[in-house]
């Protein structure tokens, strides 16, 4: 009851003209710079930050909420029409959805994808809505020690369980962590590796990280390796509408779909990629026509586009309510959060309880207006998908370093994005994951102030750790999560017999 | 021996790369007050444990760089990754445009060294028209740099077209 006041009070806040316009802007803008090939949603909610400098933080939240969902559903655009995934998470859609643009059904897959979002998208929502407040309560009563083990199971789980790598991916990860400890010491003022650069003192930023990694080493990564090859664009024809039968197949991948998304968002195991995969594997395994997998089943679109939004909307549980970010996009998202000197966690729904509503109010407000801005226009973000790539590129750049000129007005951050782009660019070439660099950057700093206040609360003694249950539990799931794999690997180099 | 193509060697100089920036960062580590506060640890004890990190996933790297190469790596043929070889001229002009943009923001202004990114950029996607691409910069550059400094308050500079733009920017 409690929190169904709190809601309706949020969407009291949420439907004001203003806001309501502001989440307007925030979906068509997402979803415009969503569609642009090779633009993720991390990137996007990166390249959008500075636009919100001037609004209040909840008119800025509720931006970003529609940036975030309008985000999803371009990138779901680029995916069907061009079969250029993105993102790991629109993998699986480009595995079927292409296949339809290619036999005319781009309009249907198109329709199951925005559709399948809402639905995934809502459900997950009110499934929000529900265990926020119930993790907030656990989480209250958490201590440092707990919070520091839970940062280290995210840590364990987004840099060693997803990817192809766990020696890679630890290794992005550990980049990150380093990248997070330049500039002042907060707690003892010391400064550390900042060389002597005074723009380096405030340490580095998430933004100039993130767009130097996903915009400038992925432009060089394109210009480098397929500047000179011609996508080919799926034509729009035929119906734009689902038939009956695709409604028929479509819903329940949808309602799977949300059922396997949202928990896998909700755990601090992150990242939305496995349960669009999980989705399509579903899909592919229930479906009455496993024979259309591969050419165009419309099954194996609606799930993992479901499957994505939900997993989506969960990441944003462990976010608000413990303010740990268990993907790239959440990691940008809570960087927005902290340029308001606002602090995600229990403790926002107790302080601001006001502006966390207005924001979980929006997001079923965005969702509506995603369906409803987005099944109409479709014939605009088409066009947009048809920009040539020479502008487009040079288009993503000059927003992409406008966003870290903007920050200080300073040269040391142009050139700051240039040696992630390089990075980026290295990274992406050898097969290292980005998003745990980025979620070291800021989870780093966190991580290490809760470590010293578990030790200086039990007077340096690293025991805390392990005689308290919950942090005990989080640190040998996190060793299991490292070890598992590892075994696994170990069994399936065995002989079978 | 035998498979000591570029590619591997690539793999060889990540490896290296990653265990010497660990050293690195463990040395600087060392000379940071490590705590010895009594209850908690101090400004040292995370860069250490960072360093130490980094030393032991280059080893780890190493390791599988001489037992038969990184695990499930990138294909070291760009046509396996479904891509061109890696083109020099392309790389140089982004590189080129970026670096232009640095050199120009603070005398020539935010719009014109966007119009010089913007045709470098598409200079280096192989476009042919750089007069064409230079306008199409600078019109996106003077529309964003309206839009921020009208409506958003953020400051850029106007440099060179300060005499037209006005009192619009600094």
């Amino acid at each position: 009851m409690e929190t169904l006041a709190a809601l309706a009070q949020g969407f009291g806040i949420a439907l004001t003209p203003v806001n309501l316009l502001w989440g307007f802007v925030g979906v068509t803008l997402g979803t415009f710079v969503g569609v642009l090939p090779g633009v993720g949603p991390a990137l996007t909610v990166a390249m959008l930050l500075p636009l919100t400098a001037k609004l209040d933080p909840t008119g800025a939240l509720i931006m970003f909420a529609g940036i975030y969902y309008g985000a999803m559903y371009g990138g779901s655009t680029a995916t069907i029409l061009l079969n250029t995934p993105g993102e790991s998470a629109s993998i699986a859609t480009a595995l079927e959805g292409n296949q339809m643009a290619k036999r005319g059904r781009a309009g249907p897959a198109l329709a199951t994808s925005a559709i399948g979002s809402f639905v995934a998208g809502s459900i997950a929502t009110v499934l929000l809505t529900l265990l926020a407040p119930i993790v907030v309560e656990i989480a209250l009563k958490f201590g440092p020690a707990e919070y520091f083990a839970l940062m280290i199971f995210a840590f364990v789980t987004v840099a060693a369980v997803l990817g192809a790598s766990t020696v890679r991916g630890l290794t992005a990860l550990f980049v990150g962590l380093l990248l997070g400890l330049v500039g002042i010491d907060e707690q003892s003022g010391q400064m550390r590796y900042s060389f002597g650069i005074p723009e380096l003192l405030d340490g580095i930023d998430v933004v100039v990280l993130a767009v130097g990694l996903f915009a400038v080493g992925e432009t060089l990564y394109v210009a480098a390796y397929s500047s000179r090859q011609r996508d080919e664009m799926e034509k729009m024809s035929g119906s734009t509408w689902m038939s009956r039968q695709d409604w028929r197949r479509s819903w329940p991948a949808w309602l799977r779909a949300t059922a396997i998304g949202f928990p896998f968002g909700t755990i601090p195991a992150g990242g939305t990629e496995i349960p669009t995969f999980l989705s399509y594997a579903a899909e592919k395994k229930l479906s009455r026509h496993p024979e259309e997998f591969g050419q165009g089943a419309i099954e194996g679109v609606a799930g993992p586009e479901a499957a994505n939004n939900a997993a989506s909307t969960g990441v944003l549980v462990p976010l608000l309510t413990l303010g740990i970010p268990t993907s790239a996009t959440a990691a940008i998202l809570l960087a927005a959060f902290q340029s308001y000197g606002i602090q995600p966690g229990p403790l926002l729904f107790v302080t601001q309880k006001d502006l966390v509503w207005a924001l979980i109010a929006s997001l079923y407000v965005g969702n509506v207006l995603l369906l409803v801005l987005n099944l109409p226009l479709i014939g605009i973000w088409v066009k947009v998908l048809a920009i040539p790539k020479p502008l487009l590129y040079g288009g993503i750049l000059v927003f992409a370093t406008l966003g870290a000129y903007s920050l200080h007005q300073s040269v040391v951050d142009l050139a700051t994005l240039y040696v992630f782009g390089l990075l980026g660019f290295v990274m992406r070439r050898w097969g290292f994951p980005v998003a745990p660099a980025v979620i070291g950057l800021i989870l780093g700093p966190l991580a290490e102030s809760q470590l010293r206040r578990a030790l200086s609360i039990s007077q340096g003694d690293v025991s805390v750790f392990f005689t308290q249950p919950i942090a005990a539990a989080m640190l040998v799931l996190a060793a299991g999560m490292l070890a598992v794999p590892w075994l696994l690997r170990r069994q399936g180099r065995r002989p079978a017999n | 021996m035998t498979r000591r193509s570029r590619g591997a060697l690539a793999e060889l100089a990540l490896s290296v790369a990653v265990l010497a920036l660990g050293i690195g960062v463990a040395i600087a580590a060392a000379g940071l007050p490590g705590s010895r506060s009594y209850a908690a640890i101090g400004a040292g004890f995370m860069p250490g444990v960072v360093g130490v990190g980094l030393m032991l996933l280059g080893i780890w790297l190493l390791a599988e760089y001489f037992t038969g190469g990184w695990r499930a790596a990138e294909p070291d043929d760009p046509a396996e990754r479904g891509e061109h070889a890696f083109h020099r001229r392309a790389f140089a002009w982004v590189s080129g445009g970026l670096f232009a943009q640095m050199a120009l923001i603070h005398t020539a202004g935010f719009a014109v060294a966007a119009a010089v990114l913007f045709a470098c950029i598409a200079r280096g996607f192989g476009s042919a028209r750089p007069v064409r691409d230079g306008a199409i910069g600078l019109v996106l550059g003077l529309a964003v740099f309206f839009f921020f400094v009208r409506f958003l308050n953020v400051n850029l500079p106007a440099g060179w077209l300060k005499p037209v733009l006005g009192a619009a920017g600094t």
